[in-house]
This record gives C-alpha cells, structure tokens and sequence, in this order.
C-alpha cells in the first residue's frame, strides 16, 4: 500500500482552513452588501 | 417584528446551524479518517474522496440554485432574488475553491502530478472563474437593477457549465475517474465507503444550507437598514 498519508493530511487541513475561515468571516458579518 | 428585528433573528439561528454544521463536518473527518476502511490500490490518499466528492456535489448544487434564482429574476424582477442568488453565488465560490484545492492534493500522489488541463479540471477552473467575475461584477456595476440583471445572465451561463462538468468524464479522454454513485445503474462503491460518502454528501449540504441561509440573512438586513436610512434622510 503506497505510503501517501501526509496529502490526506494536507487536503483534510486545506479543506478545514477553508470552511472553517469562511463560517467565522459571515458570522463576523461578511461584507453583507448582496 | 420590524423587518430588521425579523433579519437577526435569522441571522443568529442561522449562525447557530452553521455551528452544528461544523461540529458534523469534525464528525465527518473522524469516520472518513478512522472509522473508514483504506483503499487497497490508492492508500489513504484515497480518502481525500470523502471531502473533495461531497464539495463538487454542494458547489454544482450551488450552481444550480444561481442559475435558476437568475432566471426567475429576470422573469419577476424581484430584488430579493436577486439578493438570494448573490448568496448563493458566494457561497458556490467557496465550495469550488474547497474542490480545486483539494483535487491537486489528491492527483498529485495518484496521477502524479498536481494538475492536467483535461477537460473536467479545465472546465471547473472556468466555472471558478465565471462565479469570480459574478462577484466582482457586482462590486462594479452600482445602479441596483442593472448589477442584477448583467448579474443573473452570468449566474445562468454558469449553471450552463455544470452538467458539461458532470458529463465531461464521459466525453473526453480524461485522467479524471468516473462517478461512482451519481451515475447509470447502482453505485460501484464498497459499503463501508459508500456509508461515509452519504454521511459526507449529507454533512455538506446541511453546512451548505446554513451558510447560504446567514449569508442571505446579512444580505437581506443590510438592505433593510440602508432603506430605513433613506426612510429617515428623507422625513
């Protein structure tokens, strides 16, 4: 079995910093101009 | 309940769901991670399917919804439509960016490199693009009726782009693999897998239904306090 764990990792982590970055930045407001 | 009152109530329920959403979305890595047999020919690179095929599904979804809210509005001019496809149209951009990364990620330890120019990788690049150019359109045209309606023919043209995307694999000669759950007869996938791919497909949808709800929420309250403004700039 091929030892490719640490991009399993990196796209979990990628994925993460983007949802989570983008709920805390429309919760805080957004920009809210439509 | 004035307009406003009605806005922020939206707002902090929304906020709430987005929450929930979040705690799912940890509950999601836990069984795609641990609970979630690995690939025998992939590894675990394999599992990056579970977050990377689940954002694909919402932001298509998203894309969907753009197009159609943009061809309603041009039928009932409706402002609001027009605030609820700007909503969504945010909300598709994040969930394409949550695809084009996580793609490279997983291509680079299976195909052996980060990026091809076939024809779904292309395509969804220029979806990505289409909905950059919605957003910033609408941070340059001003006059209220004229931002909607140049907006809502590019929210349609790129809804158009969608079922290219889906077909793509099937119509070109592509590294990308083919579905194996949204395609002719039963999915190809092993139980186990299948379950948390559901799982996810179900996760990302309700974080999706959240977030465009508070996005339209903001939206809604912010247009309902500049026209209190104008109420009062003009008594």
């Amino acid at each position: 079995m091929p030892d490719n764990g640490g991009f399993t990792v990196a796209a979990y982590i990628a994925a993460a910093v983007i949802y989570l970055g983008y709920a805390i930045y429309l919760v805080r407001g957004g920009r809210a101009k439509g | 309940m004035t307009p406003i009152e009605a806005f922020e109530r939206a707002r902090r329920r929304s906020a709430v769901w987005i929450g929930v959403g979040l705690l799912l979305m940890a509950a999601v890595y836990v069984r795609a991670l641990v609970f979630t047999p690995v690939e025998a020919v992939q590894g675990l690179a394999q599992k990056i399917f579970y977050i990377h095929v689940p954002s694909a599904w919402v932001a298509f979804l998203a894309f969907g919804i753009l197009g159609v809210t943009s061809a309603v509005y041009l039928f009932l001019k409706d402002p609001r439509v027009d605030l609820f496809a700007a909503s969504t149209a945010e909300v598709a951009m994040v969930f394409t960016t949550a695809v084009l990364v996580t793609g490279p990620i997983w291509g680079k330890p299976i195909w052996g490199t980060w990026w091809t120019w076939d024809a779904r990788l292309t395509l969804t690049l220029f979806l990505w693009f289409v909905v950059l150019g919605y957003l910033v359109l609408r941070t340059a045209v001003h006059e209220p009726g004229q931002r909607a309606r140049y907006s809502a023919v590019l929210g349609i043209l790129g809804a158009l782009l969608v079922p290219f995307i889906h077909v793509s694999v099937y119509l070109f000669r592509t590294m990308h693999p083919m579905p194996v759950v949204l395609r002719p007869g039963k999915p190809t996938l092993p139980g186990a897998m299948l379950a948390t791919l559901l799982f996810s497909f179900a996760v990302f949808t309700l974080f999706f239904v959240a977030l465009l709800w508070h996005r339209y929420a903001l939206a809604r309250l912010a247009d309902a306090r500049a026209r209190a403004e104008a109420e009062r700039a003009d008594a």
